[in-house]
């Protein structure tokens, strides 16, 4: 007892300066990640990683894209490319953008290669863009089987390589900005630790619902309904509004072309500025110019402006529009294939800038008169501006015939089309992004798209007076706004502030920020007036701005309306979402439904119709369709080897029984002290 | 890191818990019963105390002191309500003994006594064990893992279960002592258990320095082996007096 203070006051004292002296000296290294509860645990270990998906399309023949290959998850060890050499198990492979095509080209040609690999995260980041000279996924001669001429051997896009048309069996994840730095901090922390113990995994979560039902084309998933057909809704306009009742003195038409829908291999990065966003906001920047004209009521001929959707996918805006004027329905009221006089179609207008000039090309179908007219007005346009810094050259003679675009449709249905295609390149594509997520806002030039717009207003106008005479005064009265134009790029063509920008919001509440300029599969019946719920963002807004830039006022009193409906018939309620109050404007604008010819909505279900020899583009078309799925992410997390944990669970059984045998000694040893007498 | 990795780590931090639960305190219903309220007890008191902190949290990450003083706080708790609980004890072991005499049955013998302090101390430290170590383990069942930066040699779960074992440890057996120092009056005893878990406490916070881990986690099991040996040596001379006691009223 005695002895006892003092060793007790010795080992606290020793405790004591253990305990108190040590922290001071050594500094607090590093971070804590302050965790506060369970889930801020659970989200340290398993990082999420922010991207964008290459997912699941169907066509008639087979499919495309990308998906897990089960119904599982798929994990698997990351690695970079250049370390992919003997490997024994599926790893998970971080390729670069500029590592992108020929990876995905050997994958496709070799196919010990492709059963090495779990799934794939790409790189693209900023400083990679720089090293890229070009990325194109689609084809050399993109969407050729719609061609009106023989040469489909001819490479409009000679560096494509072709990797967005093929199918692959293992998920592909192209990572954001932020998912790039959380998957480079991840794997920078393994170098402090034992690699011998842990791995890096990816966990892919990116199952289609075609993969678990087994339907592997279109035809099969519409049926299980395991899928939805691509499409959208097309808007078209027509400046000034059409008097519906008077069906007697229609004027002819000057249909004047754009599209709104591009793609890459990854759904929802794929901005398509060039290619063909820079011509739609030239044919908005036009519409905005000539809205401020007078007099347009006055003049000989009719303008009407469409924006089609789902061209990439099979020509499915151009093709069901030309349906619907044959059907003469409710959709396209106050038009008809008759009427229409020319076509000019505004395509990729975004890179015509060099050396100060912006040069356009313009590609006509065939030798006509209207043609002739039409090129006649460019010209006259041309010289109109003072700054003498647009140029329209016609395109070469040794080209097979007009590039890939919405005309190619048009004249495969009626090779008597008299149109012009207007592009910034002549004998082949100068965008060596085209399709690609990289065709954004730093691929093109916002002056080569005011220059455009500026010659296409004043041509259309020239076009719409059917006058020769270049009165420079009307004309030079015609001017585009650069600034609107500015803001159109920044709010379609990037994602700060995307959708969210005031131009944008003052027409519509729209559902998402970033703009996926990807046309999206059709919800619903399709129809002309169809369910705006149903209807993607840029459809709404185009309906909405353009229906506003064609109006004429009826006296000066504007009424409003709510719940979309106007008093009078041929009034259009605009700006009506988000709860505000709309605006009664007298207008003709209407949605196109734009899917297959080849598809057929009845009872809730989409069916395929059979081959129509009188549809010659329905019997090349592949009828795609997307693919369904539950979530898509990507996370990253490390694991212990197997070997590892059974240790634990092997250490912790033995504690446990040395702990038994120990109480029991301990136990038989008092037992006996008492019993020892 | 699945479910073989979770129930190891589950094993690791209450494996021996379970054994001296099936061994010894599972005979006896009254043990079990004073095992689950002194659970309960020692639960409620980190409640309680977490419930008084909650003002002060978040402590800023990289400063000791609030942490210090947070450890310093909830011993002294802990260490008043031991008092507070051993006195309860005390009630009860007189209601018991004058039960024991009404039915002309035997009073408690040491070995009871030992036995339900034994069973008090357990709960401490299953109460610590399932606050500290159990409540976190959850993500353990899942496949990945988790080191920490500043223990980076040893996956989290495997730390926090080996620091709870050495809890579950120093409280079974300083609850021992505690009763007993306060039965018989001994200073020593009476003094070494607040010593032994304010120290332990202390020791957590060597754990903030970088790879401070590797240092603190072995302090901290001699603190532990050190709690367990003065507690057999002090068990064992309890049983030579009593053994000697009951010798010497036998002759």
């Amino acid at each position: 007892m005695a002895m006892g203070l003092p060793r007790l006051v010795a080992v606290s004292l020793t405790l004591a300066l253990v305990s108190f002296f040590p922290p001071l000296p050594i500094s607090l290294a590093g971070e804590i990640a302050s965790i506060e509860s369970v889930p801020d645990l659970q989200k340290l270990m398993y990082v999420a990683v922010d991207g964008y998906p290459c997912v699941r399309l169907l066509n008639l023949s087979g499919q495309i894209g990308c998906s897990n290959p089960g119904l599982s998850k798929v994990v698997a060890p990351i690695i970079k490319l250049k370390d992919v050499k003997d490997l024994v198990l599926p790893h998970t492979v971080l390729v670069t953008a500029d590592e992108m095509e020929d990876f995905f080209t050997r994958v496709s040609n070799d196919l010990s290669f492709a059963s090495k690999i779990g799934g794939v995260l790409i790189e693209s980041g900023s400083s990679f863009q720089q090293k890229l000279k070009g990325l194109s996924p689609d084809k050399m001669f993109p969407q050729a089987q719609f061609s009106p001429y023989g040469n489909v051997d001819y490479k409009w896009n000679p560096t494509a390589s072709s990797i967005m048309w093929k199918a692959y069996n293992f998920p592909v994840y192209l990572l954001s900005e932020s998912g790039i730095s959380a998957v480079q901090t991840f794997l920078s922390k393994k170098e402090m630790k034992h690699k011998t113990y842990t791995s890096d995994v990816a966990e892919f979560n990116m199952v289609m619902e075609t993969t678990k039902a087994g339907t592997h084309n279109s035809e099969a998933c519409l049926q299980e309904g395991t899928c939805l057909p691509l499409g959208g809704y097309s808007v078209w306009s027509a400046l000034p509004p059409i008097n519906v009742s008077s069906s007697n003195n229609r004027k002819p038409i000057v249909l004047t072309v754009t599209s709104m829908d591009s793609a890459s291999f990854f759904r929802d990065k794929s901005f398509g500025a060039d290619s063909p966003i820079s011509g739609l906001v030239a044919l908005l920047g036009a519409v905005d110019a000539l809205s401020r004209v007078e007099g347009f009521s006055n003049l000989k001929k009719q303008l009407v402006f469409l924006v089609l959707t789902g061209e990439t996918w099979g020509y499915l805006g151009s093709r069901r529009f030309l349906h619907e004027l044959d059907l003469h329905s409710d959709a396209v009221t106050g038009l008809s294939d008759a009427l229409i006089e020319t076509v000019l179609e505004i395509g990729s207008v975004g890179k015509g800038l060099s050396g100060g000039i912006n040069t356009f090309i313009a590609h006509k179908t065939r030798v006509s008169s209207a043609t002739n007219m039409t090129l006649d007005a460019l010209k006259i346009a041309q010289d109109s501006f003072a700054s003498k810094n647009i140029k329209i050259l016609s395109a070469d003679k040794t080209n097979p015939g007009i590039p890939p675009s919405s005309m190619m449709a048009f004249m495969k249905k009626n090779p008597q089309t008299s149109a012009v295609v207007l592009e910034d390149f002549d004998t082949k594509f100068v965008n060596k992004f085209y399709h690609s997520h990289l065709d954004d806002l730093s691929n093109i030039n916002s002056s080569s798209v005011v220059a455009a717009a500026s010659v296409v207003a004043r041509t259309l106008y020239i076009l719409a007076s059917d006058s020769k005479d270049s009165s420079n005064s009307a004309l030079g009265s015609i001017h585009v706004n650069a600034s609107f134009v500015e803001e159109l790029l920044a709010c379609l063509l990037s994602c700060e502030p995307g959708l969210s920008c005031n131009l944008v919001k003052d027409y519509i509440s729209p559902t998402n920020t970033c703009p996926g300029n990807y046309a999206g599969v059709i919800i619903g019946e399709p129809s002309s007036k169809p369910y705006l719920g149903s209807v993607g963002d840029v459809s709404r807004f185009l309906w909405n701005i353009l229906a506003e830039k064609t109006s004429v006022q009826k006296g000066n009193t504007t009424s409003s309306c709510s719940k979309g409906t106007c008093s009078k018939t041929d009034e259009l309620c605009i700006k009506a979402e988000s709860n505000k109050e709309g605006t009664c404007v007298v207008s003709t604008t209407r949605y196109v439904p734009a899917y297959s010819t080849r598809l057929k909505y009845a009872d809730g279900a989409w069916t395929i119709l059979p081959q129509n020899t009188s549809d010659a583009m329905g019997m090349v078309d592949p009828v795609w369709t997307e693919s369904n799925w539950n979530t898509i992410g990507v996370q990253v997390y490390r694991v212990q080897h197997s070997a590892y944990d059974n240790a634990v669970l092997v250490a912790g059984i033995i504690v446990t029984t040395l702990a038994y045998i120990g109480i029991m000694v301990a136990k038989s040893f008092i037992t006996k002290a008492l019993k020892q007498d | 890191m699945t479910v073989a990795a979770g129930i190891g780590y589950a094993l690791l931090a209450l494996g021996p818990s379970l054994s001296l639960f099936v061994s010894v305190i599972s005979r006896k219903p009254f043990l079990i019963l004073t095992l689950l309220s002194s659970t309960l007890v020692w639960l409620v008191s980190l409640i309680v105390l977490s419930g008084l902190w909650r003002p002060f949290l978040p402590l800023k990450a990289n400063v000791v002191w609030p942490y210090a003083l947070l450890v310093l706080s909830s011993v002294c708790f802990q260490e008043a309500l031991r008092f507070l609980f051993w006195k309860l004890y005390m009630r009860l072991e007189d209601v018991l003994d004058s039960f024991a005499d009404r039915i002309s049955r035997p009073r408690l013998f040491l070995t009871d006594k030992l036995q339900i302090a034994l069973a008090g101390g357990l709960g401490h430290g299953v109460a610590h064990a399932v606050f500290f170590c159990l409540s976190l383990l959850t993500p353990a069942f899942g496949p990945a893992t988790f080191y920490v930066d500043r223990c980076s040699k040893v996956p989290f779960f495997l730390i926090s279960a080996i620091i709870a074992l050495a809890f579950v440890t120093i409280h079974t057996f300083s609850m021992v002592i505690a009763f007993e120092g306060y039965a018989k009056g001994n200073r020593v005893d009476q003094v070494i258990v607040p010593v032994i878990h304010l120290s332990a406490g202390m020791l957590t916070l060597v754990n903030f320095a970088s790879e401070g881990c590797m240092i603190g986690v072995p302090l901290l099991y001699l603190v532990a082996s050190l709690t367990l040996l003065h507690c057999g040596k002090m068990v064992w001379q309890r049983l030579i007096e009593s053994r000697n006691q009951s010798g010497s009223t036998l002759r």
